[in-house]
């Protein structure tokens, strides 16, 4: 059997450490994961660009919309202060109190034995308005201040049809010191006034009652508003 | 070289692997901290603008749609505000509305109107727009003749309203009555 010597053995030991180097491993190793690494970065770097443009197209439009709403706000703006002006200014037209209805309803409730010496009414407020007028005048009969009172009840009648919360109230009724001349007899007089109070226009929308819970924390000796009635 | 007792590694292999790991461990470092997480955090704040723009588009897209559902009504109001001016004319409310109320009067049978302005208000609520206050003195009329007055004043003028009146019989005259009026008128 022949003799093999294996001359290289030295060579081939170094070969095979050179190939389980760690180090050289490691570099391998290393230089896929850092592959990887650089694979991932591109495709988050491609990720960002595609961002960034959706970005850019997304401030384009707004760089577009932005100005156009700033002027449709204040174009809305002007129109809703329009609306607004047009609505308070037909409002205030279409809520006149008219008084022509008004003297028109008086002279026909006043009797032949009522002599009027005066009128004067106002309004106040807008809206549901508060009006009133004072009569003042003489009158004749056998019993003047009966056939002064008629007037006063067919004025809070009539009145009552037509609009709210009316009282009639004599200010003033005393026995006149002359006699007047009323189908050719002398009869007695009196004087008069009288204030006829009312509310024209639409009542403004009561607010919802308060819960029991809401009324139990008021305190005992808060005074509390009794609403107005409309007749 | 010396080989570790119980082990296959020789400590210059052990040196390299260390090594390797150290290097590692630095890629790791330097590859996050400098480079993914700024890019990552570049990323999000991309993302978040672009979310906090899409709310500000819609919010303007809705503004342009309201807007134009607004102005679809504005015809109308335009059109009452113009009425409204054309009642009201030219020049300062002095001028012109004690004449047209002296001429009024005449119209109606009563010879004289005196018309004086007590106060002009601006009114907030109608900006553009003011509120004259007037006294109007009709020295005399007769009863039934000035109820039809009002009326026909109250339906002509849309834009007066009388605030009172009074009329007052007089004793030197049982037939006529002396009128005192005070109205207030819309004007510019």
């Amino acid at each position: 059997m022949p003799l093999r010597l294996n001359l290289y053995h030295e060579i081939e030991r170094n070969r095979s450490a050179s190939r389980r180097d760690p180090l050289k491993i490691s570099l391998y190793v290393l230089g896929g994961i850092a592959a990887f690494f650089v694979a991932w970065y591109l495709w988050e770097f491609a990720r960002l660009t595609g961002m960034g443009h959706d970005l850019a197209k997304t401030k384009a439009e707004f760089a577009r919309v932005d100005p156009q709403a700033k002027e449709a706000k204040r174009k809305e703006e002007d129109l809703t202060r329009t609306f607004k002006t047009s609505e308070k200014l037909i409002a205030k037209v279409e809520g006149r109190f008219y008084w022509a209805p008004v003297l028109e309803r008086f002279m026909t409730l006043v009797p032949r034995e009522i002599q009027i010496t005066k009128f004067s009414g106002d309004t106040q407020g807008e809206g549901f308005r508060k009006c009133q007028f004072t009569v003042d005048g003489l009158s004749a009969g056998a019993d003047p201040r009966k056939v002064a009172e008629e007037l006063r009840q067919s004025l809070a009648e009539s009145f009552a049809k037509e609009y709210k919360s009316v009282e009639a109230k004599f200010r003033t009724l005393e026995d006149g010191t002359e006699m007047a001349m009323l189908d050719g007899k002398k009869q007695p007089t009196a004087s008069f006034a009288i204030n006829v109070q009312f509310r024209s226009g639409e009542a403004p929308a009561t607010p919802a009652p308060a819960h029991a819970g809401d009324r139990k924390k008021k305190r005992s000796n808060e005074l509390v508003p009794i609403p107005e009635t409309n007749k | 070289m010396k080989k570790l007792k119980g082990k296959d590694l020789t400590r210059e292999e052990l040196q390299k692997l260390c090594l390797g790991v150290l290097l590692f461990f630095g890629l790791i470092y330097g590859y996050f901290d400098m480079l993914l997480n700024p890019l990552k955090r570049r990323q999000s704040l991309t993302a978040t603008n672009m979310v906090a723009l899409q709310p500000e588009i819609e919010k303007a897209k809705e503004q342009i749609k309201r807007s134009a559902n607004v102005e679809s009504q504005a015809p109308q109001a335009a059109i009452n505000i113009a009425q409204i001016d054309t009642m009201i004319p030219e020049g300062a409310a002095v001028s012109w509305f004690p004449v047209l109320i002296s001429d009024f009067f005449k119209k109606s049978g009563f010879d004289k109107a005196v018309t004086r302005m007590n106060q002009e208000i601006a009114d907030k609520e109608t900006p553009g727009y003011r509120r004259a206050s007037w006294s109007i003195d009709v020295p005399r009329v007769e009863c039934i003749g000035f109820a039809r007055a009002v009326a026909q004043l109250e339906n002509e003028e849309p834009l007066i309203e009388i605030q009172s009146l009074n009329i007052e019989a007089m004793r030197d005259d049982p037939e006529g009555q002396h009128v005192l009026l005070t109205v207030q008128n819309i004007i510019k």
